[in-house]
């Protein structure tokens, strides 16, 4: 009589563990599964996105058509460019800031709070305060002249192709700094005390235990951060809007995000758009697999 | 720490103000776009492109805001536009924490059948990046007749998995007994999880609805594809097609930044330790 009233309310608790998880798995079956599948699947297909004609199977030619086309491989190599642009300093300096501050007795969390706050702001704002600075008359030509001594030098920020792809990634920089060296601090202050303080014991100077104690330490943190900033990189997508809708020439600054936009809202070409958005759900598949595989090792024992 | 007090010497000194230089220098060079907004938005638009850069205006020019507000038709759609964000932003982080706490719950506490394949599934969202699927969204979405809508621009935001994810991991420390003694009470499980479960989590809480609040806030392509009308456009949107007008006043503008971002400032400065905490730290969120 026992067993069976047990039984029935674990039966009974079962019953409500598939309640309470069931909203969120039917949301996802819908809402994340369903549209993946659907654009592994359009990907095969032509289809415009206004006309009512069934798709046609085009097999491969969506990609075949990508891999020969001189405007996506352009998208491609702008996306590369701004990522390893953005990631490679957002990398060094948010370790180097990192590690100054907590180098510091005062002042830690206001310098943190100060360096985090333009990632309180929304990316369409950030575009647009950059807008104006790099305007010909705004504040970074008038900076950088001021700094050269020269006058009236105009630095063509949003015209010239290398400086249109430098700008986009100095406002990316800007905008997550703080973010990344937050996320250092996190990792420097896990690093136990005792070690520090026996390197100092046995002589090293600050430098040495920079480099022979924290910055080892630290690699766990640097590979996911690395990781983490690189997915971001490749998904942007706000500047870049933004800036060619402000004028600025589109082709240096076509990322892939953008191009899948366009494909898909101006050209009307699901299928193609369809292929872009599998090549890169790849590409960031292989980019999250590492995160999580990094993450798992990221519990580093300090015995 | 001794050892290190006694070995002060110049060259140490040389080195802490050249540390403190490097970071004052790095706060300035970082906030000075923030005041470049905040200084622009009181100054008429010729100011504002005057060389040099008057940093202090001699009168505040407040009638940017109120412009700002106006619009450039008198209509005051920006007010409408405001609505619409803080509409979609609050909804979504409400209908975010009640189901990602109500699933975390269910796999933290419930033993079924399953379960860990419902939660390597759910985990395994995480993977499918929001631009890789947004056409295929915008299309489900274009079925269900929800484009131009409140609920085609909260729909595909319901629940995240990193939400789930964050209460699963918060929940499993929370203790049995508490529960059980619940049960013996003869509280219903949908009581348990309202009056005692929700009440006890508030931390977590509040971390996912900063960061969800954060990201609808700032999300800009999903409303770029299901908005039409006027009407219905969210903050980014309007300030979108604000700036490719051409000849918008600078001064104008900046209000309008400024405008949009009041409200993340004032969340980023009262709830400033849910941003910068670990679990918000690592979060991969949708849009």
């Amino acid at each position: 009589m026992r067993q069976n009233k047990r039984f029935s309310m674990e039966q009974k608790k079962a019953r409500w563990g598939w309640t309470f998880v069931a909203p969120s798995l039917v949301f996802f079956l819908v809402f994340s599964f369903y549209p993946i599948f659907n654009a592994f699947y359009m990907s095969f297909f032509k289809k415009n996105l206004l006309s009512l004609k069934p798709p046609v199977f085009v097999g491969l030619g969506n990609y075949s058509y990508l891999f020969k086309s001189s405007l996506f491989w352009q998208s491609a190599a702008n996306t590369a460019i701004f990522t390893v642009g953005a990631f490679v300093p957002l990398l060094v300096l948010s370790l180097v800031l990192a590690a100054l501050i907590m180098s510091r007795r005062r002042f830690q969390k206001l310098i943190q709070m100060i360096l985090y706050s333009p990632a309180a702001l929304s990316s369409v704002v950030a575009a647009l305060i950059w807008l104006l600075i790099f305007d010909p008359r705004g504040l970074a030509n008038q900076g950088l002249n001021t700094l050269f001594r020269t006058s009236g030098v105009n630095y063509h920020w949003l015209s010239s192709t290398g400086m249109l792809r430098l700008s986009t990634i100095i406002v990316y920089v800007w905008k997550y700094v703080g973010y990344f060296t937050v996320v250092f601090v996190a990792g420097i202050g896990a690093i136990p005390h005792s070690l520090h303080e026996a390197a100092l014991i046995d002589g090293a100077d600050r430098w040495k235990d920079f480099w022979h104690i924290t910055f080892p330490l630290l690699k766990p943190t640097t590979l996911l951060v690395s990781v983490m900033a690189m997915i971001q990189c490749l998904k942007t997508f706000s500047t870049q809007y933004l800036f060619s809708k402000a004028g600025a020439p589109t082709r240096p600054i076509d990322v892939i995000t953008l191009n899948i936009y366009n494909t898909a809202i101006k050209d009307h070409n699901i299928g193609r758009a369809s292929a872009m958005s599998i090549l890169l759900f790849l590409v960031m598949l292989f980019l999250t697999w590492l995160q999580f595989r990094i993450s798992k090792t990221e519990e580093v024992s300090y015995m | 720490m001794n050892a290190a007090k006694t070995k002060s010497s110049p060259a140490r000194r040389l080195a802490d103000i050249l540390i403190w230089l490097f970071l004052i220098g790095a706060c300035a060079l970082v906030l000075i776009p923030l005041v470049f907004m905040f200084t622009s938005s009181v100054m008429p638009a010729i100011d504002i492109m005057k060389l040099p850069y008057p940093w202090i205006s001699d009168h505040i020019h407040w009638q940017n805001f109120w412009n700002g507000l106006r619009g450039p038709e008198g209509t005051f759609i920006f007010l409408r536009n405001i609505l619409n964000s803080l509409v979609v932003a609050l909804s979504v982080t409400a209908t975010t924490v009640l189901l990602s706490s109500m699933s975390g719950y269910g796999l933290a506490k419930f033993q079924f059948k399953g379960r860990n394949t419902v939660f390597m599934l759910i985990m395994a969202t995480m993977m499918i990046p929001f631009e890789a699927i947004m056409i295929p969204l915008y299309m489900v979405v274009m079925r269900m007749r929800l484009q131009d809508s409140y609920a085609g621009l909260i729909v595909p935001f319901l629940t995240s998995a990193f939400g789930v994810f964050l209460m699963r991991q918060f929940l499993l420390t929370f203790p049995d007994e508490v529960l059980d003694a619940a049960r013996i009470d003869g509280a219903s499980e949908p009581a348990i999880f309202t009056h005692v479960v929700l009440p006890n989590v508030g931390p977590a809480i509040a971390t996912l609805a900063v960061l969800t609040f954060r990201s609808q806030w700032d999300s800009l392509l999903w409303p770029l594809l299901v908005v039409q009308s006027e009407e219905m456009k969210t903050i980014p949107l309007y300030i979108t097609k604000f700036m490719a007008e051409t000849h918008s006043d600078e001064g104008i503008m900046m209000a309008i930044a400024a405008m949009a971002s009041l409200p993340m400032f004032i969340l980023f400065l009262t709830m400033s330790k849910y941003f910068i905490s670990r679990e918000g730290l690592y979060s991969t969120t949708k849009g």
